[in-house]
């Protein structure tokens, strides 16, 4: 199945910013985290299709996943 | 201080901080180790201040008895990571109720200001009364503890922040300075004064490095005190590192907390920089006073499009790890660094350029160094420029001012520039003030007399209850953006519980960036304690001296007179909802009405008695 993957600041560092990528169905975020090998550490913030979700979300055919990293303030 | 048990929490009194007291009219100082009253008054910062501050009923910030309370924190000048904090306090000249009292305030700052003055032997500096004439004020550390002078300042009187460091330093080996800036001498009209904090790279450097405690215009009553600097000389004490305090600040570097702040070169995020690529997302930049347009503007000031034309540099405080400080300079032909320009924070950052029509980072860096260098709080400032920017878009046909408009870079400078010379109240003193005299208040970004910070309010319901202004007195900032929450029980949770927490930074002499996301409630605070001082003290204690502490500020706004109704957004995002912003509407009218239903539900038995 396809899912539109953005990648927001640091994230894009080395990858892209968004494309859309083949992934077997059942696929879930953080498989999407893992193969990516984004940085744990800056993990902030998953919207699937706009709506905020988790790393545990299962993702389907024609999904928008967008990738932040955190935002904390300053 | 003195320490006479290893128990604050249950035998405060049996800890001693030193307190010297001068009066500005006659000369007269005075030194006494006090008791601490409370855990609040232990941990130090606001919340000892502030409860100084409740004995005394003000009326006008700029009256002889209003006192300017300098102090640190329990960890400032330890061996703990980002522990450089000082504290300065009083009621405000630019926060106030519709009733025409001022609000107790307090305002801090990093660079190694903080330290110095601890290692003075001094915990607290009361200045009453005013001086007739401009002083300085020098504290040094002797065999016989601390000593405080008063010199004259008239060659200092006229310079800007950063010069009068420079002319300083001259004077003074191992020391370090806190000082106003024009806009603190000119008091009458310029409310939004700040501190500016010497920093090491300052110093060695000779480039504008300064940290700043601006909010709330403490800069401005030091001014009206005739206070143009304090000048703290001491020998450095740190102790030797322990194997728990090695632990912690290794923790604050590699852990969670600092993360996203650490420079990018050391696999760090950046800074707070990055907030704009994130809230970018969400379309809840602030662009031309807070009115977000659905665009793709702010991206011209995400830092892989400032890069390629500016040096940037992480640069931090003393042996800060965290890094905190973007600082951007002019390129060279050859890549190589030209002059230093500001530092890239992201609140001045963004207030000085997308929120006021600027998209060239060079020309928000000049406008950030002039405010700075002045000695104005870049919020204060950003905001109620915006403001006069957004009044002047509205009424073509009758602008105020100098008729400047958004994006207007020169005309902006130049209402900078009258700002910090005291000669454009409409400005110095800030936005309530002003969007009152035009009848047009709707859109003016303050809460409670003090402007917000550069997260739009529709994510941010909780500034209502913000005590010390913006987001860094309540920690709610991310509850929408980062953490999706849209229902009023994480909302009522957020402000009531664990976000109110934040402010604990503001007592101990941290920054929040030693651990933002859960406060100083923690082990990691606890172990620092026992390290550093031999004191016993446990997460409960800590979180319960913290929450007394807040609660004290939130009751002490109430007797300056704000009515509950002053506790609100400004009135544009119910009025008018910004359909760009994309996030679910937390700030409609329904759902500000619940919520404040609930909270002062909350609060407001816990408010009763507070000051018996
Ligand atoms: S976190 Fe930043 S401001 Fe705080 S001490 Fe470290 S470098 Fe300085």
């Amino acid at each position: 199945m396809v899912v539109n993957v953005k990648l927001v600041g640091l994230f894009q560092t080395g990858r892209f910013k968004q494309k859309d990528r083949e992934y077997p169905a059942g696929i879930k975020v953080q498989d999407v985290i893992n193969e990516l090998k984004l940085p744990q550490q800056h993990f902030g913030i998953v919207l699937v299709n706009g709506v905020h979700a988790d790393i545990d979300t299962v993702l389907t055919e024609g999904d928008h996943l967008v990738i932040m990293p955190i935002v904390d303030g300053g | 201080m003195k320490f006479q048990t290893t128990d604050p929490a249950a035998n405060p009194t049996a800890i001693l901080y030193k307190r010297c007291t001068i009066d500005l009219r006659s000369g007269d100082m005075s030194f006494a180790d006090i008791p601490c009253r409370n855990l609040e008054d232990v941990l130090g910062g606001f919340g000892r201040s502030f409860q100084d501050l409740a004995e005394r009923e003000i009326e006008n910030a700029y009256c002889e008895e209003n006192p300017l309370i300098v102090n640190t924190g329990l960890l400032t000048g330890s061996s703990v990571m980002t522990g450089m904090r000082t504290y300065f306090s009083g009621y405000s000249p630019i926060k106030g109720s519709k009733a025409g009292l001022p609000a107790a305030m307090w305002s801090t700052g990093s660079g190694r200001f903080g330290a110095k003055f601890k290692w003075t032997g001094l915990d607290e500096l009361i200045f009453e009364n005013r001086s007739e004439k401009p002083v300085y004020v020098v504290i040094t550390e002797t065999d016989a503890g601390p000593q405080v002078a008063l010199k004259p300042a008239e060659h200092l009187f006229g310079l800007s922040t950063h010069d009068k460091i420079m002319a300083l330093q001259k004077g003074y080996a191992d020391a370090h300075f806190a000082v106003i800036g024009q806009a603190g001498e000119n008091w009458q009209n310029n409310y939004m004064g700040a501190v500016a904090l010497s920093t090491e790279n300052q110093l060695k450097e000779h480039e504008d490095k300064s940290r700043f405690a601006g909010r709330g215009g403490m800069g401005s009553l030091m001014g009206y005190k005739n206070i143009l600097a304090l000048v703290a000389q001491s020998s450095d004490k740190f102790k030797p590192l322990s194997e728990a305090i090695k632990q912690v600040n290794l923790n604050v570097i590699k852990g969670g907390g600092s993360a996203r702040i650490q420079p990018l070169s050391r696999g760090g995020g950046g800074g707070t920089w990055a907030a704009y690529d994130v809230l970018q997302e969400f379309h809840a930049v602030p662009v031309n006073n807070f009115r977000p347009q659905g665009n793709d503007i702010p991206e011209q000031l995400f830092r892989e499009n400032v890069e390629k034309e500016y040096n940037i540099k992480s640069q931090a405080c003393y042996r800060c790890g965290i890094t905190c400080h973007n600082n951007i300079s002019e390129k060279n032909a050859d890549g190589s660094k030209g002059e230093f320009l500001a530092k890239f924070d992201y609140e001045p950052l963004n207030l000085f350029s997308t929120n006021i029509g600027i998209h060239d980072a060079g020309q928000a860096a000049r406008l950030i160094q002039l405010g700075d260098n002045y000695g104005m709080d870049a919020i204060s400032l950003g905001v109620t420029i915006s403001y006069a920017l957004s009044y002047n878009e509205r009424h073509p046909e009758k602008t105020i001012l100098n008729g400047a408009t958004f994006g207007d870079y020169e005309k902006i400078r130049e209402l900078i520039i009258q700002a910090g010379e005291g000669t454009l109240p409409e400005i110095g003193q800030g936005s309530m003030r002003l969007s009152q005299r035009l009848n047009e208040t709707s859109y003016a970004y303050h809460v409670k007399g003090l402007e917000i910070a550069a997260y739009q309010p529709e994510t941010n319901p909780g500034y209502i209850w913000a005590i010390a202004g913006g987001h860094m007195s309540m920690g709610t900032y991310g509850l929408l953006t980062r953490e999706g929450k849209s229902d009023l029980e994480s909302w009522v949770r957020g402000i009531t519980e664990d976000k109110l927490h934040i402010v604990g930074f503001d007592m101990i002499g941290l920054c929040k960036f030693f651990d933002i996301t859960k406060g100083i409630g923690t082990q990691m605070v606890v172990d620092c304690l026992k390290s550093e001082l031999d004191l016993d003290v446990s997460t409960d204690d800590i979180r319960a001296a913290v929450r007394r502490a807040f609660l004290r500020g939130l009751a002490l706004e109430l007797r300056q007179g704000y009515t509950k109704a002053e506790f609100c957004l400004p009135a544009e995002v119910s009025e008018n909802p910004n359909q760009n912003i994309k996030l679910p509407n937390i700030t409609s009218r329904e759902f500000i009405e619940k919520l404040e239903k609930r909270v002062w539900e909350i609060f407001e038995p816990e408010l009763e008695g507070l000051f018996d």
